[in-house]
């Protein structure tokens, strides 16, 4: 691939913004996409298929109808263009205000080795609306960038804190959003991949086994094979529970 | 690994104490001594590479035509390597009292790599604990400063490498307050004697992690 070496290994944040992108959000249309074709029934009747018009999302789904101040959910990236155009206003989803987020903090400090239950998006969601939705916020957002600031940083020193326990086999990402996994990407593969090849270097079996299964295959047989033959399997594919 | 990376092709060029079991015409001249044949019980440093194959082969197996040899030498590789600088005792002892404040990168700037090849060579799990260990708490400091200075450095323009990020704080100096610039200063000097002890592996792991932090840092202030 012609990709630069740290793009091929993680993504960038424009990447993920562009993921969240394809989620769902509810929005209040300020537009009603079927008044067209009661429009063109009454004036002519040669406009009909050009009446029939649907939206398309990326999934291939026909966009439903959306009548004037009915809410509706689209795809972010939809909302966000008819924001820009105002044919709509965002809802602003229940955990991105001032007393969801208080929630949410009071949870961090209370629980010192647990995440909130955050959505997977909650980084990205808030820095997309704060920045591209301002006006469709019931809170001042000064207040709920304070607060998603608070958290972010509240996280981020459990996730440092959480790297002591870093070991060759797994790691527990619960609750951690994709921008934080994202960050954290490259640091927590390189090193756990290193110490699953430091850890397996030093284990015997990999060798011995295979000494073994040259060895005493003669005279003992199928079993040893299947033996040893387990051994280098799970010795080449070690038990790699990254949830990354 | 792949054959051309060079990171390897360094790591084996690590010397490593050896000892010859034979005598060997026409070698003298790795002891200086061309022309003359080498010892057996000589010791001489061989980088890994080399040392690792005569290490291992049988010195009887791998040439047929010799009649001069006796069946009892027939097991006998050609030498023996013993433990190499970098995982002796003292080198082990330093890394278990204090693994962060350890000088990797003077005991040899390919450690982490030379041990996985010396553990896979003997099984020694014996010191893939103390290097998985080391890794582990090394790793931790690299993270800290990984992401602190990707922190400090809040102009997204003067995010760069940690000479350039340097040359910003002097410019900034002169203008701007001089007392959180002095607490810069001192965090760069404390970092940069920090990141001289690396090792290759951990100088890597410290500018992917670095560049990642940076990229996020910068997309969040470009929203803003």
């Amino acid at each position: 691939m012609s990709l630069p070496a740290l793009l091929q290994e993680t993504f960038s944040p424009e990447e993920v913004q562009f993921i969240v992108e394809n989620q769902k959000i509810k929005i209040f249309p300020r537009i009603t996409t079927n008044k067209r074709r009661n429009l063109s029934d009454s004036n002519n009747e040669g406009n009909d298929d050009m009446s029939r018009w649907k939206m398309l999302t990326m999934d291939g789904r026909a966009l439903e109808t959306m009548i004037v101040m009915k809410s509706t959910e689209v795809t972010l990236w939809l909302a966000l263009l008819l924001k820009q155009q105002s044919k709509c206003n965002i809802i602003i989803p229940e955990w991105l205000t001032v007393r969801g987020l208080e929630l949410m903090l009071q949870y961090e400090k209370r629980n010192v080795d647990r995440f909130s239950a955050l959505p997977w998006d909650w980084l990205v969601v808030s820095e997309i609306l704060f920045k591209q939705a301002a006006d469709d916020f019931n809170d001042p957002i000064h207040e709920l960038r304070n607060r998603i600031q608070d958290l972010k940083e509240i996280r981020q020193m459990k996730v440092l804190q959480g790297l002591k326990y870093l070991n060759e086999s797994h790691l527990q990402l619960d609750n951690l959003g994709i921008l934080e996994i994202n960050e954290l990407r490259p640091f927590i593969v390189t090193v756990m991949d290193k110490l699953r090849l430091i850890h397996a270097s030093g284990q015997p079996d990999e060798e011995e086994s295979d000494e073994y299964g040259e060895g005493n295959a003669d005279d003992v047989g199928m079993g040893t094979m299947l033996n040893s033959d387990t051994n280098m399997s799970s010795s080449s594919v070690p038990p790699n529970g990254t949830m990354l | 690994m792949g054959y051309y990376d060079i990171d390897d092709m360094l790591t084996e060029g690590s010397e490593i104490p050896c000892k010859f079991l034979h005598d060997i015409p026409g070698l003298g001249y790795l002891e200086n001594n061309p022309g003359k044949p080498i010892k057996a019980n000589a010791k001489l440093m061989l980088p890994y590479w080399l040392a690792h194959i005569l290490a291992v082969v049988d010195s009887g197996s791998i040439d047929d035509n010799s009649e001069n040899r006796m069946d009892d030498e027939r097991s006998v590789p050609f030498i023996e390597m013993s433990t190499p600088e970098s995982f002796s005792q003292k080198v082990t002892n330093a890394i278990k009292t204090d693994p962060v404040s350890l000088d990797l990168h003077s005991i040899n700037p390919h450690f982490y790599e030379l041990a996985l090849k010396w553990c896979g060579l003997y099984s020694d799990k014996n010191l893939s604990e103390i290097v998985s260990h080391l890794l582990i708490q090394r790793a931790q400091e690299i993270n800290n400063f990984a992401f602190s200075t990707a922190i400090q450095n809040k102009n997204i323009n003067s995010i760069g490498s940690i000479t350039s990020s340097n040359n910003i704080n002097d410019n900034k100096n002169s203008n701007d307050n001089s007392n959180s610039n002095n607490n810069n200063n001192t965090h760069l000097l404390a970092s940069s004697s920090f990141l001289m002890t690396l090792d290759e592996l951990e100088k890597q792991v410290y500018k992917k992690s670095h560049e990642s932090y940076k990229d996020s840092k910068r997309w969040m202030y470009q929203n803003k």
